[in-house]
C-alpha cells in the first residue's frame, strides 16, 4: 500500500475528538471514502504496526480532514505528530440521487465524520436533509456544532435529547433516501427504521488490515451468506446488502 | 534518473526451481488482491495469488484481524471463492512474471485433485501447496502437524502435478524434520514459514479477541532461524517467509539460505517497491547479486548454536 507523507496544517481539538486537516490537492474524494492513517516516520511505524481507517469528514478541493478519538497508541500517536501518512481515497462512498428527495443523515459517535462532506456535497446536488447526531455524553457532542441545524440526542442527557439518534430523528418513512454511519448495532437498528420505501445507505465501521481489499479482514456479513469486504466493497453499503 | 540507471544495473534475478524470477521477492498467499496490482508492477519476481481450495470457503466470521507489537495475527478461514471461479480470474494475476498458485484441501486426496486440475493449465508455473490448513481425516491437525503427514499429501500432489514444481510451505514448529519429509517425497522448494499459531484478548470484554495466526516483524527472528536450519539440511531451494518489511530484511533471510523472500503483511504498511528498492541499494552499495547472496552464512561459525545455554 503506498502511503503520501502529509504535514497536519491544523488541528482542532472538538470534545472527545480531535479534527485534523492536511493538504490534499491531488483526487477527487467521495463522501463516505476513507483513508488509510498514521504517525509518519518508518521504521517506527513498525509498532503501532498497522494504520487506521478514517472516513474524511471534509474535503474542499485542497484541505481534507479527518475526524477521529483517541482509542489506543495508534490514535494517540496521530493526536500528537505533525507529520501523518495517509493513503489515496479508497473504498465506495456514498450514492447521491437528487431524484430520491428529502434525506436523513444519522450519525452516531465518531461515525458522524463522512455526514460532514456528505452533507456539503448534497448541498452542491440541491438535496434537501435533515441531520440527527448521536453521542454518549456533551463531551462527545461538542462536535456537533459544526453541523449546523442538527438535532443532536445523547444516551446520558447531558447535551440534547436524552436516547438514541432514532429517538432524535423520530419516524423516517418520509424521507426518499437515509444515510448512516456509526456503531454497527446502531446501523441495524437504522435499517430496520428506514423501512423498506427508501434508498438506505450504510457505512460500516470495521477493524482493518490492509485497507486495499488484499487481507479480507474487515468483512461484514451479506444477506444469502458469506462475507463482504468493508474496505473495497464498501464500507458504505446499501442496507439490504447487510445480513444484520 | 542517474539513480534509477546505476539500480538497473543491480542483478537481481534469481533461478528457482528452474523459473527466472527477475526480482526475488514474492507476494506471500492471502496478502496481494487482484484490486491491487496495480500498485505493485515490477516489484515481484513471481505472482502468488491467495490459496485456492475446491469449492468457494465463506471464512471465519470477524473479527478477523487484531494488530499486536509489531505485527497482527488474522483468522480469515481461507476465504475464497474456489478453483473453478479462481481459475476464470487468473489472468489478472498475469503481470508478465510467472504465477505461482497456492492450494489448500480438506484432504489429501483434496490436495492432489487441485493439482491434477492445475496441473493442464500452462498458466501457472508452480504449486505452493498450504500445508497449515486442518487436516479433517487427521482430527483437524495441520497437514505439517508430522512428517508422516507432510509426506504423504506432498507424494500425493507430486504424482498430480508431475510437470511443475511444487513448493511447501510449512509452519514453524518441526520445521527441519518437516521439510526433510517433504523433500523426501518430491518437494521442489519449501516456504518456510506460514504465521505462527496466537491468540488476542480483549480484557475489558473477556473474549477472545483473534485466535489465529501472527505474521509481521514480530516473527521475523522466528523465520530467520528456521530459514537459517532448513537450508543447512535440504538440497532443495528455500522461499523465506515471516516479517520481511524492508530490503535489509530481504538481504538477512538471502544470506540465512533463502533463494527468493515471500513480502505479506510488510505490503499493508508500505509500498513493496520501497522494499525492493532498499534491497537494490544494498546490493549496489555492496557490489552484489542478488543470487550471490543465498546462503553466504554457511561456512561462517555462528557464535551461538541453537538451544544450549549460554
Amino acid at each position: 500500500m503506498k502511503f503520501y507523507k502529509v504535514k497536519v496544517e491544523e488541528r482542532e481539538v472538538l470534545g472527545s475528538y480531535t479534527l485534523l486537516r492536511y493538504r490534499w490537492p491531488d483526487r477527487p474524494v467521495e463522501p463516505g471514502q476513507f483513508v488509510m492513517a498514521r504517525a509518519a516516520g518508518y521504521p517506527e511505524t513498525l509498532d503501532p504496526f498497522l494504520a487506521r481507517p478514517f472516513s474524511f469528514y471534509d474535503y474542499d478541493g485542497e484541505m481534507a480532514s479527518l475526524l477521529f478519538e483517541v482509542r489506543g497508541r495508534g490514535t494517540a500517536l496521530l493526536d500528537l505528530t505533525l507529520t501523518i501518512e495517509v493513503t489515496a481515497p479508497l473504498g465506495k462512498g456514498f450514492h447521491i440521487d437528487p431524484g430520491l428527495g428529502r434525506a436523513a443523515l444519522l450519525g452516531g459517535g465518531i461515525g458522524v465524520a463522512p455526514l460532514k462532506i456528505l452533507g456539503r456535497r448534497l448541498d452542491t446536488a440541491g438535496v434537501p436533509h435533515d441531520v440527527f447526531l448521536g453521542f454518549a455524553d456533551a463531551r462527545s457532542a461538542v462536535v456537533a456544532q459544526e453541523f449546523q441545524g442538527a438535532a443532536v440526542a445523547t444516551m446520558d442527557g447531558s447535551a440534547g435529547n436524552h436516547g438514541t439518534v432514532l429517538d432524535a430523528a423520530g419516524p423516517l418513512e418520509d424521507y426518499g433516501a437515509i444515510y448512516s454511519c456509526g456503531p454497527n448495532p446502531m446501523l441495524a437498528a437504522v435499517k430496520l427504521a428506514a423501512g423498506e420505501n427508501s434508498l438506505c445507505q450504510l457505512s460500516v465501521e470495521e477493524r482493518m488490515g490492509c485497507g486495499n481489499g488484499s487481507c479480507n479482514g474487515c468483512v461484514v456479513p451479506v444477506r444469502g451468506g458469506g462475507y463482504i469486504r468493508s474496505c473495497l466493497e464498501g464500507p458504505v453499503f446499501p442496507a439490504e446488502v447487510l445480513a444484520w | 534518473m542517474v539513480v534509477r540507471e546505476q539500480k538497473s544495473r543491480v542483478d537481481l534475478a534469481v533461478e528457482l526451481c528452474g523459473l527466472t524470477l527477475r526480482t526475488p521477492l514474492i507476494p506471500a498467499s492471502g496478502t496481494l488482491s487482484k484490486e491491487a496490482l496495480d500498485e505493485v508492477e515490477g516489484v515481484y519476481g513471481a505472482m502468488l495469488p491467495k490459496t485456492t481450495t475446491p469449492a468457494a470457503r465463506a471464512g471465519n466470521p470477524p473479527p478477523r484481524v487484531a494488530e499486536t507489537p509489531a505485527g497482527m495475527v488474522n483468522s480469515i478461514g481461507l476465504q475464497n471463492p474456489g478453483v473453478e471461479s479462481f481459475l476464470q480470474d487468473l489472468d489478472a494475476f498475469d503481470l508478465g512474471v510467472p504465477i505461482l498458485v497456492s492450494v489448500a484441501g480438506d484432504t489429501v486426496a483434496e490436495f492432489a485433485w487441485l493439482c491434477e486440475i492445475l496441473a493442464g493449465d500452462a498458466r501457472i508455473s508452480a504449486v505452493e501447496l498450504n500445508l497449515s490448513c486442518p487436516n479433517v481425516e487427521c482430527g483437524g491437525l495441520a497437514f505439517c502437524a508430522g512428517p508422516a503427514s507432510v509426506e504423504e499429501v506432498v507424494a500425493a500432489c507430486r504424482s498430480a502435478v508431475p510437470g511443475k514444481p511444487i513448493l511447501a510451505k510449512l509452519t514453524n514448529e518441526g520445521v527441519v524434520e518437516n521439510a526433510r519429509a517433504a523433500e523426501s517425497a518430491g518437494a521442489d522448494a519449501l516456504t518456510v514459514i506460514n504465521t505462527l499459531p496466537a491468540l488476542t484478548v480483549d480484557a475489558r470484554a473477556r473474549k477472545v479477541l483473534v485466535k489465529g495466526g501472527l505474521s509481521g516483524p514480530a516473527i521475523k527472528p522466528v523465520a530467520l532461524r528456521a530459514v537459517y536450519d532448513v537450508s543447512g539440511v535440504v538440497n532443495v531451494p528455500v522461499i523465506g517467509s515471516g516479517g520481511v518489511v524492508s530490503g535489509t530484511d530481504v538481504a538477512e533471510f538471502m544470506l540465512a539460505g533463502a533463494t527468493a523472500v515471500q513480502v505479506g503483511t510488510a505490503s499493508f504498511i508500505r509500498d513493496p517497491q520501497e522494499i525492493l528498492d532498499e534491497f537494490t541499494s544494498y546490493l549496489k552499495d555492496n557490489s552484489l547479486s542478488a543470487a550471490g547472496l543465498t546462503g553466504a552464512l554457511r561456512g561462517v561459525r555462528p557464535v551461538l548454536t541453537g538451544g544450549e545455554d549460554i
